[in-house]
């Protein structure tokens, strides 16, 4: 790595701002050439926000660009690519039934004439190209029939194949096994070697403590820290990704309000619950009257969890009891019917209806509840709309607004309300706050007390330990998809919770 | 290249079903039943290669079988009203279809329209262009007069490739339709241009993934209107050999035919959702077709019943597929994550 | 179809924003239409012939509304014309057995119930792209008519109840512009006060969230096609009963797609999402406004044909502009 060169991409003051939501605020990056730096922040911390920006997806409110110390014009993804800057994205860049060599050379295979591709050269160059990386691939393998792993691969040959400068890799290694993942590091040393930036977007410490030089720490659209990974430690880089020590207002108002094991009834108990090749060996018991956090880094499987507890997933080994009963829901139907409601943890793929009205989201659940013989009463759709916004505070106040012109603090209070509706004896919640506003925040986390009160019981996913802290009665920790403890809330400290998520020993 | 040319399914259900009538349909296996379906379904199959190219890039051309009815009433008027040499009305007509493929392109890709809406309104436009300038109407008297230029009515020639080959001398061979030959003419071109140059890797492209395809810079506008542009093209060509058969053309000529291009497609592995097929498939399809056609018809077997087992093969085939892709999608990746 | 990710593992973006024609300017458009006909035509608004536009439009219309929620899920029926003749058919033959009117509609109306539930079925169960499905239905359900009914015209003799269906009038309006009305007033009711209207929006609009908030999506779907079939069966015994012939080749290749242009042109998306019966109602009667002004101003058959073309290219991106 070189020590000062000058930095291959320099990133000053960036901003993005929705409307009344800052998803970044005055953000500096930089990467010099042969350096190697983790991105890291949980979900909402601006990241992605800072990766589109980069990538030319979004225009930022504020700041500027340079590439190689030259300001760039922003927002045009094309152009990013030509002056060098690569991303490798979780979702699939490639064209599925295509060979990997056409993929790696997608839009930009050698000619000779009439436009005929120059298969040989081709090949020489792609050969040339996996003996340097050391990567083996079947080069005419259609890509959608190759193992995810694979696919992977693929992707990163084809950002090489265009001599990339700084190369981004948004969770590179989501699915890939170790072997896998070493080979992967290799990779990353070998473009090292020869020069290239890599921004390393992940959560798995451990990898980023293996083959990252350096690491920008993201929270609250803010960056953080900045650090070479030789002068930190694991704990250290949690903590900043999480947040310093809670208010003490804060922590002693949470103390006096949280009750581990609720009233003691035990509504839901999950035993030795595994998806294969997903988590497994789950257990814990969920009491009526409590708040469970289920906590982690993203990537342990923790939405994969809930999903199989609804319904919307299937689990192939452990079982599942509600009060006492056995059950092994295979549909979101099944898992209502049981008393479950489930808040998804996107709103806008899974949750809402954005362009149908406040009203109809709320009752969308509830429906049956509403006929009268063939019929919907629209007086009692209208009349449950107006006592769930009123319940919820959802602003503007009027049911017959379309939802997708409401703040997402508000979009998801509706979201939340569809499922309330129900009354459902056991509240599952994914990552309910993100992309929310600390005012919404707050009546969110207020709702759910109240629910609490009522004896629901609520089993809440959250990478927000800040949060985690406030709300949670109970606090569960998945590491990799084991859940590694269940702690009551007031007997442990957040260093301790911290330390699990990294992953270190208990 | 790994794009799948067909499946062997397909291959293997049409030599079963070849095999099926040759046993039990009288006067099936003769020469004069394979000159029929060559002769008639030839333009069928480049209908239906052309209608892969829209379907490629993940749209679909419903007006398809209007551009055969312009272009041929094209030619009547050229031959008939202007008297025009056929050697100038050839490259007139491929033209007028490739201009009007090219039509449906622009309107997919600059007003962003959907395909089906787009070549929905082409289709009404195109056969009122049609009855615009039909000559039969202009011209009362002409409705009787057949096409006599040689470089159309040369179309519909039949080459005696027995006697060419000595092979007559063994077995009775069919004589070869003209036609026949220009379908594998635009095969071969076709299916060159898709497997061997980069226009067609981009096709695969800019179907196969839409986004991946302009992130790579690919021109996705250019390349969308290009397969529209073929599809008109071969819809020329197809209303040639149409009309020299039939030494006239009308109004209604073409109508129907978006459905036989799109079934044909779709039996012969072209997928709805793009970036999946080749040529070799949607014309296999296309003879398939044909083949059942005329099998059913020696059997005796009525027009109407025809019609629905057309249906149920297209049914069949689509099924197929789908099976296909749930049994990949259900084999779990190696390799997959943690735990 | 709108569509979470997609099955090849590719992340698509949120479909882009429904694309609708902005509330008012269909009935923008329809006032300029006549305004522009009356002017150049004063017979247009005589009354004579606003009635006939409405039983003109009725037929087409009662196949409209009740396609749109089958638009609305994102999907198509090209089958309806064939529908058209074999409930026609089935009506004749149980005329000619015999039967009592309300069987004799039964089994017309249950001929294209039963249609939309093998497309239902094998769209909602069998997950096959409903462009094919329903052109290999189109296929079969004509095969089927050819085979009943043969190619021959059967006439409808004395029969004046059913007659009555598609030539009598009450009040100077035609029966067959009750019926229309009725069907549409039936869907809209259902739109708007069904949960099965409901559902309908909701799973164009978000299908993925409609599934995880418990509700039965292959039902629904398979519903809106049977629903789309009867619709069709209604308008074949319409028809049958206005020409006093059933008929095999009824219902001929370019009927679906008349179907398809009025619902699109009301504003509901042909990728599906939101969409409204009533202004798919708007929608017929802009046809039919301009089919009518146009044959009144003797407009050839060629350049109506063209027009039609060029407005819906012209509507459908302006919508486009607008979203």
């Amino acid at each position: 790595m070189s020590a000062q060169a000058a930095p291959v991409l320099n990133a000053r003051g960036l901003s993005k701002v929705y409307g009344n939501l800052v998803a970044l605020a005055d953000a500096d990056f930089a990467v010099r050439p042969g350096e190697v730096r983790a991105l890291i922040g949980s979900n909402g911390a601006g990241k992605s926000t800072l990766v589109k920006i980069l990538t030319g997806a979004i225009v930022p409110t504020g700041g500027r660009v340079e590439i190689g110390g030259e300001p760039v014009p922003l927002g045009d993804p094309l152009g990013m690519i030509r002056r060098g800057v690569a991303c490798i994205y979780q979702h699939s860049n490639l064209a599925p039934a295509m060979s990997v060599l056409d993929n790696i050379f997608l839009g930009r295979q050698p000619t000779g004439r009439f436009g005929i591709v120059d298969t040989r050269r081709q090949r020489r160059e792609a050969a040339a190209l996996l003996a340097r990386h050391g990567i083996e691939i079947a080069l005419d393998a259609p890509v959608g029939t190759l193992p995810t792993v694979k696919q992977k691969e693929v992707e990163i040959l084809k950002a090489l194949a265009l001599d990339a400068r700084v190369i981004l890799m948004d969770e590179p290694t989501a699915w890939l096994a170790s072997a896998d993942v070493a080979r992967l590091h290799a990779t990353i040393r070998a473009l090292r070697q020869r020069g290239v930036a890599i921004v390393y977007i992940s959560h798995v410490l451990d990898e980023i403590f293996a083959v990252c030089d350096t690491v920008t720490i993201m929270r609250d659209g803010r960056v953080v820290a900045e650090s070479q990974l030789a002068e930190t430690d694991r704990a250290q880089v949690v903590q900043l990704m999480v947040g310093e020590t809670l208010a003490r207002e804060t922590v002693a108002a949470a103390r006096q309000q949280r009750r581990p094991r609720g009233t003691g009834e035990i509504r839901l108990r999950v035993r030795d619950l595994g998806r294969r090749g997903v988590f497994g060996g789950v257990s814990f018991d969920l009491h009526a009257g409590e708040i469970l956090c289920l906590t982690g880094l993203i990537g342990s499987k923790r939405t994969e969890l809930v999903r199989c507890i609804f319904g919307s997933d299937r689990f192939d080994a452990g079982t599942i009891e509600i009060d006492g009963r056995a059950v092994s829901p295979r549909s979101p139907v099944e898992g209502i019917a049981s008393g479950i409601g489930f808040v998804p943890e996107d709103r806008h793929r899974e949750g809402l209806m954005l362009d149908m009205t406040v009203t109809d989201n709320l009752v969308m659940a509830t429906l049956d509840r509403h006929r009268r013989g063939p019929l919907l009463s629209l007086a009692g759709m209208a009349r449950a709309g107006r006592r769930a916004i009123d319940d919820l505070s959802v602003r503007p106040p009027g049911g017959g607004t379309a939802v997708k012109l409401l703040s997402g603090g508000n979009q998801q209070k509706v979201l939340v309300g569809k499922w309330l509706a129900l009354g459902p004896r056991i509240l599952i919640l994914d990552e309910p706050t993100v992309g929310v506003d600390i005012g919404a925040k707050a009546e969110i986390y207020a709702i759910l007390r109240r629910e609490r009160e009522k004896g629901a019981a609520i089993l809440m996913v959250s990478s927000d330990l800040e949060e985690v802290m406030t709300v949670a009665d109970r606090i569960g920790v998945m590491v990799s998809g084991r859940l590694s403890a269940v702690h009551d809330a007031g007997s442990v400290g957040m260093d301790e919770i911290v330390r699990e998520i990294g992953g270190g020993t208990p | 290249m790994t794009i799948r040319f067909a499946s062997a399914a397909l291959v293997l259900f049409f030599a079963a079903t070849i095999a099926f009538f040759s046993v039990s349909a009288p006067r099936f296996a003769t020469a004069s039943t394979v000159e029929n379906l060559m002769s008639s379904f030839s333009f069928v199959a480049i209908l239906a290669m052309g209608q892969a190219f829209p379907l490629l890039v993940r749209g679909i051309d419903l007006s398809i079988g209007a551009i055969v009815g312009l272009v041929g009433m094209v030619v009547f008027d050229l031959s008939l009203i202007f008297q025009v040499p056929g050697w100038i009305i050839l490259p007139a007509a491929l033209l007028v279809g490739t201009a009007a493929g090219a039509l449906n392109g622009a309107l997919v890709v600059c007003l962003r329209l959907q395909p089906f809406i787009a070549t929905l309104a082409t289709l009404a436009a195109y056969r009122g262009l049609t009855y615009a300038v039909s000559g039969r109407q202009l011209v009362p008297g002409l409705t009787t007069t057949p096409i006599r230029d040689p470089w159309i009515v040369g179309i519909e020639t039949y080459l005696d490739v027995g006697r060419w080959t000595g092979l007559s001398t063994f077995v009775n061979m069919p004589w070869l339709p003209l036609s026949f030959v220009i379908m594998l003419g635009v095969f071969v071109v076709l299916q060159a241009a898709l497997s061997s140059t980069r226009f067609g890797r981009d096709v695969y492209a800019t179907g196969g993934n839409h986004e991946a395809a302009r992130l790579a810079g690919i021109p996705i506008g250019t390349v969308t209107v290009c397969a529209y542009s073929i599809s008109g093209f071969c819809a020329a060509i197809a209303a040639l050999i149409m009309v020299a058969r039939f030494t006239t053309a009308t109004e209604a000529l073409g109508t129907g035919m978006e459905l036989s291009s799109i079934a044909a497609a779709v039996i012969g592995g072209v997928s709805l959702a793009g970036g999946v097929g080749a040529m070799f498939g949607p014309a296999v399809g296309a003879f398939l077709l044909g083949t059942i056609l005329i099998g059913l018809t020696l059997q005796g077997v009525p027009q109407f019943v025809q019609q629905i087992i057309t249906g149920a093969i297209l049914l069949a085939a689509v099924g197929y597929d789908r099976l296909l892709w749930l049994r990949r999608e259900r084999r779990p990746a190696a390799g997959a994550g943690p735990a | 179809m709108t569509a979470p990710a997609d099955r090849r593992g590719t992340v698509r973006a949120r479909p882009a924003p429904m694309r609708h024609l902005a509330p008012n300017a269909l009935p923008v458009a329809m006032a300029v239409a006549v305004a522009v006909f009356a002017l150049l035509e004063p017979a247009f608004l005589s009354i004579d012939n606003l009635v006939g536009i409405a039983r003109q439009v009725a037929i087409v219309g009662i196949m409209a509304v009740c396609m749109t929620f089958v638009i609305m899920t994102g999907g198509v029926d090209l089958s309806v014309g064939p529908v058209l003749a074999l409930a026609g058919l089935a009506a004749f033959f149980a005329l000619d057995g015999g039967h009592p009117l309300p069987v004799v509609l039964l089994a017309g109306l249950a001929v294209g119930a039963a249609v939309g539930l093998a497309n239902g079925l094998t769209v909602a169960v069998l997950q096959l792209p409903p462009i094919i499905v329903t052109l290999a239905m189109l296929s079969i359900a004509r095969g089927t008519a050819l085979i009943v009914g043969g190619p021959e015209q059967h006439l409808i003799r004395n029969e004046p109840a059913y007659s009555f269906i598609g030539t009598g009038s009450v009040l100077g309006l035609p029966f067959s512009v009750y019926v229309f009305a009725a069907v549409a007033g039936l869907m809209i009711l259902v739109q708007r006060r069904t949960p099965l209207g409901l559902l309908v929006a909701a799973i164009g609009d978000n299908e993925r969230a409609a599934y995880l908030s418990g509700h039965r999506i292959r039902i629904t779907k398979t519903v809106v096609y049977v629903i789309c079939g009867t619709g069709a069966a209604l308008a074949g015994i319409i028809q049958s009963s206005q020409v006093h012939t059933a008929l095999a080749t009824y219902g001929p290749f370019g009927t679906e797609l008349d179907v398809i242009a009025a619902v699109v042109l009301g504003g509901t998306s042909i990728m599906g999402g939101n969409g409204s019966v009533a202004r798919t109602v708007l929608g017929v009667f802009f046809l039919g406004i301009l089919n009518n002004g146009m044959n009144i101003l003797n407009v050839p058959i060629d350049i109506q044909l063209i027009a039609k073309g060029a407005i819906i290219v012209v509507a459908l991106s302006v919508a486009a502009r607008r979203a």
